[in-house]
């Protein structure tokens, strides 16, 4: 099987021939995203917020909001035109060359509802007004879930991807950034929208939390997504991989906050945590394999590190299921 | 109920909007400034404990710090030159290279709820900017560093060692983030580590104490 027939086989619930690695099995793509949602380089995005670019991606530039009460949000909020966006022209350009009966098309879809509410009003405000005025924000989120979902379908138009990553991280490397009832009361109904959308269009829905968010992951499956991305070891990912085996995909693993994952990390540490990650994760058979590896220039997945290589081969000796 | 166990309560349920009038009235009915911070700060160590125990979530303890904020707002003027109920200050800032700021925010309002003066560096602070904060500020009993990314957990080392190179007497330092656990913390030479906000302002008071 190549990477592609390999990961089908693995969402379809047969049995495959190795543990797919998301270095490897994807044609990440990034550019529309970049342009609507989190200018990776830096900049305004489209609906006129500053980003900053870091060593690990770019963020809203800090205490610089737009409006800090939620219920100016109409007043502030204009959603861009997507006929204007340039969506077609970036999948031109990042489908230029793509085989694609042998990778897996993956379009990451950056800044979901909860993250893009932060990037209007800082999160102490957002997360203020997720209990203090709970309506005001549902019509935020469900006004910004139609904007998404138009701009998913144009994705799917251009792209024809098999996968769409949306993320939003709801959680701290300890817990929920808000309790699950309030997750589920005000997020969750534009959430369940977005990620509807995807899979009506035949796409897999593939989310992204990271941190400790094992409380909704359940609400995650129950909404339609086959992959939960960078699933993180401060969640009993065992007991997940259990019992949603058949449901969910679990991509991750890596412990991207312990000392593997430290800058200077050797590559004997770094071939040890993939070997864990294959022992402990692999045989489950919903797996995807994510590692993380920081440098000083930032995430190698973007800046690249000669220590990539040793520890995929090493991978790649060990992978097979 | 007592109008101060009112005070109390509001806080802990993060009642900002009626918090002024309820510290008014406990004014009124004979209640001490001092006596009346001390409940809300009694308050917030609750809410502290129920956050680092997982009963409440970053929400409901921000709505608490916020009220706390609104309550101090009427004792301020009556209170003014009165440090008895001080823990000093603390200097806090996201260590150089790094711009995450909700950890630090956090933990910054719990430490204030706990009785400390806050002086907030912001983001991307290098190690010689908290010196010179502990310098030019009065009292400054705490410096508080924080850091989100690993790749930035070098400048945490170095902010830690430049403070305790640089002589401040009485000062100590606590340090915490999402990459940092408290072997890293003893390794760089920090006072004291934190997980979390509500475990922060529990330690900070055990540092100055």
């Amino acid at each position: 099987m190549n990477q592609r027939e390999n990961f089908f086989a693995m969402i379809e619930g047969k049995k495959p021939e190795f543990i797919p690695n998301s270095m490897e099995v994807y044609k990440t793509c990034v550019m529309a995203t970049s342009i609507i949602d989190s200018p990776f380089q830096g900049g305004l995005d489209a609906y006129g917020v500053n980003w900053i670019a870091t060593k690990e991606g770019s963020i809203p530039e800090p205490n610089k909001f737009m409006f800090n009460d939620i219920t100016d949000w109409k007043d502030h909020v204009k959603f861009p035109n997507v006929d204007t966006l340039g969506i077609e022209e970036a999948a031109k350009m990042e489908l230029a060359d793509v085989k694609r009966d042998e990778m897996v098309i993956n379009v990451f879809s950056a800044c979901g509802l909860f993250e893009r509410m932060a990037a209007f009003m800082g999160f102490e405000n957002t997360l203020c007004s997720l209990v203090e005025d709970p309506d005001a924000s549902r019509e935020f989120f469900e006004a910004f879930a139609d904007f998404r979902i138009d701009c998913h379908n144009r994705i799917i138009d251009a792209y024809q991807p098999d996968v769409i990553t949306y993320f939003d991280d709801l959680a701290t490397a300890n817990g929920l950034f808000m309790s699950p009832k309030v997750y589920r009361e005000v997020i969750k109904p534009a959430h369940q929208r977005i990620a509807e959308a995807v899979t009506s269009r035949g796409v897999i829905f593939s989310q992204h939390t990271c941190g400790k968010c094992e409380e909704i992951v359940g609400d995650y499956v129950e909404m339609g997504a086959k992959i939960w991305h960078s699933a993180q070891i401060s969640n009993d990912l065992e007991g997940i991989m259990d019992r949603y085996k058949g449901k969910l995909i679990i991509e991750g693993g890596w412990d991207s906050s312990g000392p593997v994952s430290y800058i200077g990390a050797s590559i004997e540490d770094l071939i040890e945590e993939a070997k864990r990650c294959v022992r402990v994760y692999g045989p489950k058979g919903n797996y995807i394999f994510m590692p993380v590896l920081m440098n000083e220039n930032g995430n190698s997945l973007l800046v690249g590190d000669p220590r990539l290589e040793p520890m995929l081969k090493a991978f790649n000796e060990i992978n097979k299921l | 109920m007592s109008k101060i166990t009112e005070v109390k309560q509001l806080v802990e349920a993060g009642k900002s909007k009626k918090i002024g009038a309820a510290v008014q009235e406990a004014l009124d009915a004979g209640g001490q400034p001092v006596e009346i911070l001390q409940a809300m700060v009694d308050s917030m160590s609750v809410v502290g404990d129920k956050f680092s125990a997982g009963e409440i979530f970053v929400p409901e303890m921000l709505i608490a710090a916020k009220a706390m904020s609104k309550g101090v707002d009427v004792l301020r003027p009556l209170m003014a030159g009165d440090n008895a109920a001080s823990l000093g200050t603390c200097v806090i800032g996201t260590v150089a290279g790094d711009l995450h700021d909700i950890g630090k925010n956090l933990v910054s309002m719990m430490i204030e709820s706990a009785g400390f003066t806050m002086v907030d560096l912001g983001v991307d602070v290098p190690a010689e900017k908290f010196v010179a904060a502990a310098r030019e500020n009065d009292n400054v009993t705490l410096i508080a560093c924080s850091g989100l990314l690993t790749t930035t957990m070098p400048a945490l080392k170095e902010a830690v060692a430049t403070i305790k190179a640089s002589g401040l007497a009485g000062c100590k330092v606590i340090v915490g983030g999402a990459p940092v656990t408290s072997e890293f913390a003893a390794e760089i030479g920090a006072d004291g580590y934190a997980a979390d906000a509500g475990s922060a302002a529990v330690k900070a008071k055990e540092l100055v104490k």
